[in-house]
């Protein structure tokens, strides 16, 4: 008894019970617009028959079957998002390292790194692709930008956050300013930094997709608003709308995972 | 005690800012920029001609602000106060409250250019008018985007309590009722601008990438795209710049509301 109670009250199965309700919803909400209207694929269609659409093996551009399409042009929206994602990172730590080595650079970069945030980076999406004139540099450097600000402004938090006392004690030990990031400050904004990666993991797979939409080519944006003009069937726009669903969670989960095992602390957390 | 503020570090923190950004402007006005970025004034507009046109424009630009704020605002009140009641059920409720937490958390994973389009098609039936029926569409689409933050934080804010607090409304003989109403809520209070600060700036966004997608073309984000498709790279801009004041203004209000709101506790 002691043991289904248990069960019964893990995290894994509350949460099992709430996808499984959201299910039912959905299915209940799709059974009623099958009934009411002519094309229930174009509202709301059955979970089943996006599944079927996944597995079938009809081709449906002549070539590809619909999972084949999606993989292709999947492949190629999630690595100019993990370019524009790597950039991002790599430009928004150095920048935090430096503002926290240097008053004057913070004092100059701070206000502007406030406006990046509130600025609406998607909404510049067709302009930026208009000035570079090349839709896949364009992608990349929404994706980078939109993963920039969550990076630097977590990691420059991280640096701020170590306390006084290992300021001190650093200083007793006559540590130079190298041993100082190294031993201290760096460990110190470690956690701080993947917060900053787990925010924007999903951010950039928005942008890119976002940024697919504008123009034609290979990318999930581009398919989705194909699908949606009815060049061909309503069910790879829900795949590709699940898919992406889908991809921003595990990217978000995901770098979690490589928290844990890159960062010994957590591991360590974990046990006890 | 009121803290002693460097003269010197606060000059510094206005006067550097300041001269960057002069330095941009200027370098944008003389075309330095455009050799840098290896573009022409077509495409990146001087600052002055952007001016202009806003302020040629301003009457058709002030129309498309409405639309759009109408949009962020109303999202964002209804994903707040939604968020916010996810929230309580989280309390009272703890251990399934916690797991549907979980899952509106995940939802924020979900990109929002996947949101749009499928509340579009599930709005279509709200209204014979296509104004309405995209409106309902777009507010939904800010609601879902703002729900995540809220509700994450406001049980954050109603639950980890100061310590002792709980212990001194058992001494006061205090039931469930009188501890959520006089511990558990004005102690979520700060923790609701936390939310608020994540989400105000996201509600623009989550409004003006829904118009990309609506069927009736309204507002600051679809006249930039609009405006790119027919090439009037100018007037483009001149609604890039009214997004970025939208945002920053939304901010500087929440920031003002919250500096009123906190005041006692400061």
């Amino acid at each position: 008894m002691k043991k289904i109670k248990r069960i019964l009250t893990s995290k894994i199965f509350v949460t099992l019970i709430w996808i499984v309700a959201l299910i039912v919803v959905w299915e209940l909400f799709a059974f009623h617009v099958e009934q009411t209207k002519r094309t229930p694929e174009n509202i709301q269609p059955h979970l089943s028959g996006i599944v079927d659409s996944l597995t079938s093996s009809r081709k449906i551009n002549g070539s590809q079957t619909a999972l084949q399409m999606v993989m292709e042009n999947a492949k190629a929206t999630l690595s100019r998002a993990g370019i524009g994602y790597i950039i991002g990172i790599a430009a928004g730590s150095v920048l935090a390292l430096f503002m926290s080595l240097s008053g004057v650079i913070e004092k100059l970069a701070f206000p502007y790194l406030m406006l990046i945030q509130l600025i609406p980076i998607l909404g510049m999406a067709p302009i930026i692709n208009a000035i570079t004139g090349d839709i896949a540099k364009s992608r990349i450097i929404i994706a980078a930008i939109l993963t920039f600000y969550p990076v630097a402004a977590n990691t420059l938090a991280g640096f701020k956050s170590v306390q006084k006392e290992k300021h001190e004690l650093m200083y007793s030990y006559a540590a130079n300013k190298f041993q100082l990031y190294t031993k201290t400050m760096i460990p110190a904004c470690i956690p701080y930094f993947f917060t900053g990666l787990k925010i924007s993991a999903p951010m950039a797979i928005t942008a890119s997709i976002l940024v697919d939409t504008l123009q034609g080519g290979i990318g999930l944006g581009c398919l989705l608003s194909q699908s949606l003009k009815g060049a061909m069937t309503r069910y790879v726009f829900w795949d590709i709308v699940f898919f992406s669903a889908v991809i921003g969670i595990l990217s978000f989960y995901l770098m979690g995972v490589l928290e844990t095992i890159l960062c010994p602390y957590k591991r360590i957390g974990k046990k006890e | 005690m009121p803290k002693k503020i460097n003269v010197k570090t606060a000059a510094g923190s206005v006067i550097y800012p300041t001269l960057f950004g002069a330095a941009v402007i200027i370098s944008w006005q003389t075309g330095f920029l455009h050799k840098l970025l290896k573009t022409d004034e077509y495409v990146l507009p001087y600052p002055t001609k952007i001016l202009h046109i806003m302020h040629e424009n301003s009457d058709k630009i002030m129309l498309n602000v409405q639309a759009s704020v109408k949009v962020a605002l109303l999202g964002l009140l209804l994903g707040s106060l939604i968020g916010y009641f996810i929230a309580i059920i989280a309390t009272v409720f703890p251990k399934y409250g916690s797991g549907g937490l979980t899952i509106v958390s995940a939802f924020n994973a979900i990109p929002i250019v996947a949101l749009a389009p499928v509340f579009i098609n599930w709005t279509k039936d709200v209204s014979e008018e296509a104004e309405v029926r995209s409106m309902v569409a777009k507010v939904l689409v800010v609601t879902v985007t703002s729900m995540a933050a809220m509700s994450v934080n406001a049980y954050r804010g109603l639950t980890e309590l100061p310590p002792f607090s709980d212990d001194l409304m058992k001494t006061y003989a205090a039931g469930k009722v009188t501890e959520f109403f006089k511990l558990r809520l004005p102690n979520s209070l700060p923790y609701i601008f936390t939310a608020l600060r994540v989400s105000v700036p996201g509600s623009v966004i989550g409004a003006l990438v829904s118009e990309y997608f609506a069927e009736y073309i309204i507002g600051v984000g679809r006249q930039i795209r609009e405006n790119i498709l027919i090439a009037q790279y100018a007037t483009a801009w001149a609604y890039i710049i009214t997004a970025c004041i939208i945002g920053i203004a939304m901010y500087i209000v929440l920031m003002i509301v919250e500096t009123i709101a906190l005041r006692k506790r400061k």
